[in-house]
């Protein structure tokens, strides 16, 4: 990245086209007298007349409407929001004068990856709205373009810009007070060269960041249901298409009837989707377009989805399930698992030290294997996108958590020049990954380009979104501690194994593995399974840590060391405060400690995500379970503390919303997530078979502390860390309460009675 | 076969198959995206909608049988976000993703409408929508606080 970002080419444009709509939405928000907006719905809608382009990253409008462009997705983490109020810091303007909206993928392309240049493969990705690079662009590019306008003053006034302030976007100059507002300059500023870019202010001088917390922008739109999500892009003429893939992963459609339902109302054709060949490409996807590969599908097209669903329900289709129908049971899959840990790792993980020696010396060892299974991310919005394809121009609308993959996508299954691929990005209904691939939009474009010049939108049912999905794959570990003097382990064997593209991150990457203990040797071992899988809130991380927290536990017990004091004494031979302080802060709020009736107890965990290995980086989280097992064994839980070290934190609240949430998606994939496979193809297709937990499940004292800051100079993620310590702290309280240790999730199959 | 609807107190007029459920009535035919489509099988809530001022989940009501009664969604919960469960979503930080808060709000303004000062269980039983982001305690909370700022 350049020191200025985008600040050497296109800088400062003044827009002649088109006029702009837009109303600002005022919100209740006591901090703030009035509220930035947000609009997914300005789809490479034209710039206001005489509005001035201050770098492709910020737009200041006549009426001093300041538009930031955003690239990564909102999926619900407030990224738009976070680009906001990085131009609120520098600008000199007011919050109600912000709007956002999402830059376009085909800007980027067309101008040498003007955005996406910016954070690398991550630039268009969602979720990563603090990464330095972000941060240090927006910063940047408000500081200059503040900085232009108050030359355009001083060149109004006569008077040197240093006399000159911007605030509440007013340019005033102090010595005698004049006054004007930033609308009627930008003109001006857009056509001033300075001499040099002006540095960002200093942390230390920042009134915004960190101090304010402001609300997500989109929340007016989301309360009275005008949010454009992908499922919600009506366009004229546009028809709708219900999709069925193949029901075993890998399978091929064999027949479909389609003249059986050709007559029923609304339905204008079937169409067949075949997997094709990776086509040569020189578009170079930040993924690679491997993962997007479409399965074989038929889609029924109608006027309405309910025609083309009821429609495709009633077309007689068959399958060749192929290989896949091999794998006849969920049993017979955990078992192959397993049995792969018998052996040593096809790959080496990591190394360090000697475990073999420090296994044949061992004093007292500790081995035990865990597994979790596959999981769905299942978001609430059911895969969809829009699509429309027509010989020479293609356009999407879609709820991607990657607009660029899946602009490039488009591009790549059409044969469409991208310089003539739109794709717009709507409102994401949650994501947790699932909709990181791109594979959703190149079924969609698949299905379209068979039904050209109409805009098609395509739906998964549920059930087809849970059975046809890019899962958190099914992973085995087989642990093994050779226990020091003091009880701490001084060797860490492990073998994981899973099924292709499963992660081990969040396993060779921990403290554990990364110093604290001195001999260390993972290997990792893939099974031929042919579930597809993929990125799921906290990739790899989110079944190691329970792995490697629940095997923490249980060699505190075999060292008869208190689960917490054993923790402080590990985790403190990490160089990083931030453990031992969110281990301190969260036990302390937790009542660590304090005696529990019989059938209640307290589990206690901590992980790490982002930190590569390395101490003071990435996001810590410890969390505490509090939880109560009956004497037939139900269990509830009762209360979560949880603490964590970001190093700093931008935006309190959004911090606060993110741990609260990923908290509840780790209990619930702890809890109750399970994908089963009967004869190849996945059992679960609905809710009522792939339960969620609802307000009733919901611990009524589940609090966030802020205490196990360490305010190292670092804003680290907020999503992801949550999702690990979540499942081993309540099998760690559930051991407390009852004496029983799990070891595979989800909880809610063991049986926890006691007497 | 057209029908009459009487949604958000306007009369409107849908040509239908009866059988056709209200959630995409409302969403294809008549172009109100608001009420969302999240399971089709009425366990997620995301289609919440009121009939005769009741929550009613519209993936599973067919549109014969909405005839004669009356409709209110999202979009006629207030004519300009002003209903306190609204301005409080907005204020509290409620909805991550979103996808689902139409329901919840849908919801919990039947259950107020039933229960002016609902209790942690009350709520409990009247709001049984999935929120997958986890949004749940600042819904309860959120609930609350409207429920002391409405006249009850």
């Amino acid at each position: 990245m350049s020191e200025n970002p985008n600040l050497d080419r296109r800088q400062f444009i003044v827009s002649s086209l088109a006029a702009i709509g837009g109303a600002l939405v005022v919100g209740t928000r006591p901090d703030f007298a009035g509220a930035a907006s947000a609009d997914a719905t300005v789809w490479d809608k034209a710039a206001g007349a005489g509005s001035a382009e201050f770098t492709p990253w910020i737009l200041i409008a006549p009426d001093d409407t300041v538009t930031v462009r955003v690239t990564t997705p909102d999926i619900g983490n407030g990224t738009l929001t976070q680009a906001a109020a990085f131009v609120m810091e520098e600008l000199g303007t007011s919050w109600d004068r912000i709007k956002v909206e999402q830059a376009s993928p085909n800007r980027d392309f067309k101008e040498d990856g003007v955005y996406s240049k910016v954070g690398g493969f991550l630039g268009y990705f969602s979720g990563r709205s603090t990464g330095p690079a972000r941060m240090a662009t927006y910063l940047q590019v408000a500081a200059s373009a503040r900085e232009r306008l108050k030359a355009a003053a001083g060149h109004k006034w006569g008077v040197p810009p240093s006399e000159i302030e911007a605030s509440n976007s007013i340019l005033t100059h102090v010595p005698t007070g004049r006054k004007v507002r930033f609308g009627e300059m930008v003109a001006k500023a857009a056509a001033i060269t300075l001499d040099r870019e002006p540095k960002p202010k200093d942390q230390a001088d920042w009134t915004f960041l960190t101090m304010k917390a402001p609300a997500k922008l989109q929340i007016p739109e989301i309360v009275n249901g005008s949010a454009v999500y992908g499922m919600d892009v009506r366009l004229p003429n546009m028809v709708y298409a219900a999709l069925r893939q193949s029901p075993v992963h890998g399978g091929k459609l064999k027949s479909c009837d389609f003249n059986a339902i050709k007559n029923m109302p609304g339905i204008h054709a079937a169409v067949v989707v075949e997997p094709g060949k990776p086509r040569p490409s020189d578009l170079k996807p930040p993924f690679p377009f491997g993962v997007t590969t479409a399965q074989s599908a038929v889609a029924v097209i109608a006027d309405h989805y309910w025609q083309a669903r009821t429609a495709l329900d009633a077309m007689p289709v068959e399958w060749d399930d192929g290989p896949g129908s091999h794998w006849k049971t969920t049993e017979q899959m955990n078992a192959a698992a397993f049995a792969a840990l018998d052996k040593e790792g096809e790959k080496i993980e990591k190394s360090t030290g000697d475990v073999e020696a420090a296994l044949k010396n061992a004093g007292k060892v500790v081995e035990r294997r865990y597994l979790t299974p596959y999981c769905e991310q299942a978001p609430l919005e059911p895969l969809n996108g829009t699509a429309l394809v027509t010989k020479d121009r293609v356009e999407v609308w879609h709820p991607s958590q990657h607009s660029q993959m899946g602009f490039l996508v488009a591009a790549d299954e059409t044969g469409v020049s991208p310089e003539n691929v739109f794709f717009h990005q709507t409102y994401v209904g949650g994501g947790f990954g699932r909709r990181a691939f791109s594979d959703d939009i190149r079924m969609v474009v698949a299905v379209a380009k068979q039904f050209p010049d109409r805009p098609v939108h395509v739906i998964w049912s549920r059930e087809e979104a849970t059975r046809q999905g890019r899962y958190r794959p099914l992973m085995a570990a087989k642990f093994k501690a050779v226990l020091g003097e003091d009880g701490l382990p001084t060797a860490f064997h492990a073998r994981v194994s899973g099924g292709p593209g499963f992660f081990v991150l969040g396993l060779p990457d921990t403290a554990l593995a990364s110093g604290v203990v001195p001999n260390v040797r993972i290997e990792s071992q893939v099974v031929p399974f042919h579930i597809m899988t993929g990125p799921y809130r906290g990739p790899g991380y989110n079944s190691n840590t329970f792995f490697v927290e629940t095997f923490i536990d249980e060699c505190a017990i075999a060292a008869r060391i208190d689960p917490l004091e054993y923790r402080l004494r590990l985790y403190g031979k990490w160089g990083d405060i931030g453990w031992t302080k969110c281990l301190k802060e969260v036990a302390a709020k937790a009542g660590w400690g304090q005696r529990l009736p019989r059938g209640q107890g307290r589990g206690i965990a901590i992980g790490n995500w982002g930190g590569d290995g390395k101490p003071e980086a990435g996001t810590t989280c410890a969390t505490v379970a509090k939880v109560e097992v009956s004497k037939s064994g139900q269990l509830k839980i009762l209360q979560i503390d949880v603490a964590f070290d970001t190093g700093r934190v931008l935006n309190r609240d959004a911090v606060a919303t993110q741990l609260e949430g990923g908290t509840l998606f780790g209990l619930n994939m702890s809890l109750n997530e399970e994908l089963n496979i009967k004869d190849g193809r996945i059992v679960e297709g609905n809710y009522d078979q792939y339960p969620m937990i609802r307000m009733a499940d919901v611990p009524r004292s589940l609090h966030v502390h802020f205490g196990g800051l360490s305010n190292n100079a670092r804003f680290t993620e907020i999503g992801e860390p949550p999702v690990g310590p979540i499942g081993p702290a309540i099998g760690n309280a559930i051991f407390q309460a009852t004496g029983k240790r799990v070891r595979t999730t989800p909880l809610r199959k063991h049986d926890l009675s006691w007497t | 076969m057209a029908v009459s609807l009487t949604i958000n107190n306007e009369v409107v007029t849908v040509d239908a198959d009866p059988s056709t459920p209200l959630l995409w009535v409302l969403r294809d035919h008549l172009g109100m995206t608001g009420t969302k489509f999240g399971c089709g099988i009425a366990q997620c809530g995301a289609c919440t909608v009121h009939v005769d001022g009741r929550a009613m989940r519209s993936c599973q009501f067919p549109l014969v049988s909405a005839v004669g009664t009356h409709i209110r969604t999202i979009e006629g919960l207030s004519p300009d976000s002003s209903h306190p469960l609204q301005r409080l979503w907005i204020e509290m930080n409620v909805p991550q993703c979103g996808y689902c808060q139409s329901g919840m709000l849908m919801a919990a303004a039947a259950l107020l409408r039933q229960i002016p000062k609902p209790t942690d269980d009350d709520i409990d039983q009247y709001v049984t929508n999935i929120c997958r982001c986890g949004t749940y305690a600042r819904i309860r909370a959120a609930i609350h606080k409207a429920a002391e700022a409405m006249p009850g």
